[in-house]
């Protein structure tokens, strides 16, 4: 059975892309074939998250218009043969696609896939509808900010307005010595204000420059806290229950003394 | 030193800040009134209230809130005293 999922924000520069391109290879590490398809039509980036960019001949406009084959427009990760990337097209706009057609071709899709990531681009507009189109479910991406909060709860009004069954919240650019001098709004806080069931915490950290410097998800780093945070978001959507949260673990005076007297698990557990 | 005097002194952080306003801004987003229609219907429902009963228009309390996701318009009214009915 395979599921189309829509990873969407309202707001820019949350981590959309970002999360795509890592539920992508934590999907596809775990043995399912994932595609991830790169909706931001005239401004695409997914490709150079996944260092893929030089190997771009053909997008999904390409495919819609019958310029190619779709197969010939699916780009193969470098590192794992189980997941490819749908690219956008770069020189023309969202309007020249229409939600038939790509519900089209995510039913096309699915029948070759197990999972259809769809990385949404930004605002409620025409890329927005083209992207839920054809997706069963969404993941919202948002960050412990008054912004994203803000349009977060738009575009959940809009998930639910297109039909698609109650989303899920990835919490991205999370930090808990913020949180825990009161700087920060917790997991709490907006789990109550958007009240919809999380799926990952994503702590805030310096890897992911990095990785997007090196167009190499830092969910292939078995190292990697932030990689392990969106292996745990993977988890969690193939129904595996009740796998932690990361960053969790408190982080102050008499919690560091606990941990250091063994009292309470450590941090590396995260 | 500044995390210092907070923690002696109790001052909260700003996340209490971000989080009042965002309560207010989903409110209004959600219910798109505008504060001048808003008033105007704190005043109409003050209006039919005080046919019924007595009550201080400046002790009256009317506003938009929001719990998991649902909003609710709360008003705090302190009654006088029931008003003798005519007749």
């Amino acid at each position: 059975m395979s599921e189309c999922i829509v990873i969407t924000s309202g707001k820019g520069g949350v981590g959309k892309t970002t999360t795509s391109a890592n539920l992508g290879v934590s999907l596809a590490q775990l043995g399912h074939r994932v595609v991830v398809m790169d909706a931001d039509i005239g401004l695409r980036n997914l490709d150079v998250i996944m260092g893929l960019e030089n190997r771009i001949v053909y997008d999904l406009v390409h495919v819609i218009e019958g310029e190619c084959r779709l197969k010939q427009a699916l780009i193969r990760d470098k590192r794992l043969d189980n997941l490819y990337l749908l690219p956008a097209a770069q020189t023309r706009d969202k309007n020249c696609v229409t939600p038939e057609q790509m519900r089209d071709l995510v039913k096309q899709l699915k029948e070759e896939f197990d999972y259809v990531l769809v990385d949404c681009p930004a605002g409620i507009e025409q890329g927005f509808r083209n992207s839920v189109a054809g997706a069963d479910r969404a993941i919202i991406v948002t960050t412990p900010e008054v912004s994203a909060i803000r349009d977060a709860d738009r575009i959940i009004g809009l998930v639910e307005a297109a039909e698609l069954p109650e989303p899920t919240l990835v919490i991205n650019r999370f930090r808990q010595k913020m949180v825990d001098r009161g700087d920060m709004l917790d997991k709490a806080d907006i789990l109550e204000i958007l009240a919809i069931p999380l799926v990952g915490i994503i702590p805030d950290h310096e890897e992911i420059i990095v990785s997007a410097n090196r167009g190499i998800p830092v969910a292939y780093d078995p190292e990697s806290v932030v990689g392990e945070a969106y292996r745990r978001v993977a988890r969690r959507l193939t129904g595996e229950p009740e796998v932690p949260f990361i960053a969790e673990q408190p982080t102050g005076f008499w919690s560091n003394i606990k941990r250091w007297m063994g009292m309470s698990p450590a941090a590396g557990a995260v | 030193m500044h995390q210092l005097m907070r923690r002696f002194f109790g001052t909260q952080g700003s996340k209490n800040d971000a989080k009042s306003r965002l309560k207010l801004l989903l409110v209004h987003d959600a219910i798109d009134l505008t504060p001048a229609e808003m008033e105007a219907m704190k005043a109409e429902v003050i209006e039919v209230m005080s046919k019924y009963i007595s009550l201080d228009r400046s002790e009256v309390d009317f506003r938009l809130e929001r719990h998991e996701g649902e909003i609710a318009l709360v008003s705090n009214v302190p009654v006088r005293r029931v008003t003798a009915r005519a007749g």
